[in-house]
């Protein structure tokens, strides 16, 4: 089964250059909106500087999984949830994405 | 001497010198009549009290004294049986009056003059007053002379002691500046730095007031004066603006991150497809990337800048080669420098290594090499010099360019700020990176200078601690 990447991110631009990135690697993309009870979610790509970004944290509370977090402040501003495994600055390449993505699959 | 002081404070009093004469005046008619001495002391002994009357409450009153002295000495002369012809009293009375009238003039002036000097006091103390900032003038001990009432005001606010020398009391309130330490070693310097001008600024701890001193030696002039002018202002307002200004930049700048993310992530995913499109086509998309290259660099710069300011750069130290980072930067703008035709030499003595924040210097080379070619004219030449002795290394960044008008290079380093020989020839650029160059060398424990001469070139010289 395809990995699902739930992607918390304000700008719909760069919500959909995620969601394309994250096709392009062959997981699914689900949107910070979608129910997430039926089937977990194995990866969050974040903007942690926003308000969905802070409510998906919320939600998921100690249970989150790996997060990859994508944000316009960079690491020193103390916005990195405990649940993060990689910390990227916009603007990241797709390519830095895509590797930290990979990286969390072991991929 | 205070004696005199108060003698003279006495005189200004009003009619106590007229006081004086009308009693001189009676004194010497009554020993006129007791002796009777009319004869042997005449109206003679009366001039001095008649001047005087004259001297202090005008003509009118004088040519009243004279009458009064004229009649004093008639009755005198009658009681003494002395009889005077007409001639002998007109002359006399004729005599008198000139003294009067003369006195009264000398009076008059003396007058005039003083309340015209105590009308120029009057305006240069209003002048001082209606300034902002707290202004006094101490002698050459800092015992002060003289202040404004901004400064007798400030005095107050900052709980200074209101005795003692400008340097005493300057030192008396340090307990409760935020550094305090520093402000102390600083008074201290102050207090024995006869000959400079000098610029400070502290902060009132808790209260978030910053004040800015500043102090000059008054040379000895003419009038033989020498002493000192202190001058103090707040420049909290200043102060909070700047750190407004810097918020705002730093938000922005991040803010800018968004749109940018998306420009440089759709790039990528085109260049999958840039086979597909034609040759203008991949022009207009190298065109694109170039810029959203840039506009990242500029948003970075930004950001740098209001970190620099906030004092929250770190430097992560570890052994640079400083002549390598030189042959990287040179390069960097080698295609640049070759389509201006424009030569990039390197020239690396032994120079030893440093323990230094690697990519933060290299940003600072890649600075001083790019304006280098940026400001050189086609055919010229840049060469980058790298020297070690044992205690430091230094970079030299010499260009055969446009130069800096010497009238601007005290402000080459200011953020923001732009030489006009760069924008008269509309030459991109932000008035960042040298700003930026001289904080991080700062950081370094370096320091950073520039020549340059207008038409002829510019160097700026790196000198960077071994230790």
């Amino acid at each position: 089964m395809k990995p699902r990447i739930l992607i918390a991110e304000p700008n719909e631009d760069i919500r959909s250059l995620l969601e394309l990135t994250v096709r392009r690697l062959g997981y699914e993309a689900v949107p910070a909106h979608e129910r997430t009870d039926c089937r977990p979610i194995d990866a969050i790509l974040l903007e942690p500087a926003c308000a969905v970004g802070r409510s998906v944290l919320r939600r998921f509370g100690d249970a989150a999984p790996p997060v990859v977090c994508l944000s316009i402040y960079p690491r020193e501003q103390g916005l990195e949830p405990p649940a993060s495994v990689a910390y990227l600055v916009k603007p990241a390449s797709t390519a830095a994405i895509a590797d930290a993505l990979r990286s969390v699959f072991g991929d | 001497m205070s004696r005199l002081r108060r003698a003279v404070s006495l005189a200004h009093r009003r009619y106590f010198v007229t006081f004086v004469a009308v009693a001189g005046m009676a004194a010497t008619w009554g020993v006129m009549m007791a002796f009777s001495w009319s004869t042997k002391l005449g109206i003679v002994t009366f001039a001095p009290w008649v001047a005087l009357i004259g001297f202090d409450l005008g003509m009118v009153a004088g040519a009243g004294g004279v009458a009064l002295a004229i009649t004093l000495w008639l009755v005198a002369s009658n009681a003494d049986d002395v009889t005077l012809d007409d001639a002998q009293i007109g002359v006399r009375a004729v005599a008198l009056l000139m003294l009067a009238i003369g006195s009264a003039l000398a009076g008059l002036r003396l007058r005039a003059s003083e309340r015209a000097h105590r009308g120029v006091a009057a305006l240069q103390s209003a002048l001082i007053d209606a300034t902002l900032d707290g202004i006094c003038l101490s002698d050459a001990e800092g015992n002060i002379l003289i202040s404004n009432r901004p400064l007798r005001q400030l005095v107050g606010e900052l709980g200074m002691p209101s005795h003692g020398s400008v340097p005493e009391r300057l030192l008396a309130i340090a307990d409760s500046i935020t550094e305090p330490e520093r402000y102390r070693q600083r008074m201290l310097e102050l207090a024995h730095e006869a000959g400079e001008a000098s610029t400070d600024e502290f902060e009132v701890a808790g209260t978030g007031r910053v004040f800015r001193g500043y102090t000059r030696p008054v040379p000895e002039s003419a009038g033989g004066f020498a002493g000192r002018v202190w001058t103090l202002r707040e420049v909290t307002a200043d102060r909070e603006l700047d750190r407004m200004r810097d918020a705002f930049v730093a938000t922005v700048s991040h803010e800018l991150r968004t749109p940018l993310t998306s420009i440089s992530g759709f790039l990528e995913m085109m260049q999958d497809e840039e086979a597909g499109l034609g040759t203008s086509g991949r022009q207009y998309l190298e065109v694109i990337r170039r810029s959203t290259s840039r506009l990242h660099a500029l948003v970075e710069d930004l950001l740098l800048v209001a970190q620099i300011e906030a004092k929250r750069i770190e430097l992560l130290l570890a052994p640079v080669d400083v002549a390598d980072l030189a042959r990287r930067s040179a390069e960097l703008v080698r295609p640049a420098a070759t389509e201006k035709n424009v030569t990039v030499d390197v020239v690396a003595d032994h120079a030893p290594e440093l323990l230094a924040d690697g990519p933060r210097l290299r940003q600072v080379l890649d600075n001083l090499v790019s304006n280098a070619v940026k400001f050189t004219n086609d055919g010229g030449a840049v060469t980058v010099s790298v020297a070690g002795n044992g205690d430091s290394v230094v970079v030299t960044v010499a260009d055969t360019g446009i130069g800096i008008p010497p009238d601007e290079q005290g402000q080459i380093f200011s953020r923001f700020f732009r030489a006009s020989t760069a924008t008269q020839r509309a030459i991109p650029g932000t008035g960042l990176g040298l700003a930026i160059s001289r904080a991080l060398v700062e950081q370094h424990g370096g320091t950073i200078a520039l020549t340059s001469r207008e038409g002829e070139g510019t160097r700026v010289t790196v000198s960077l601690p071994v230790t």
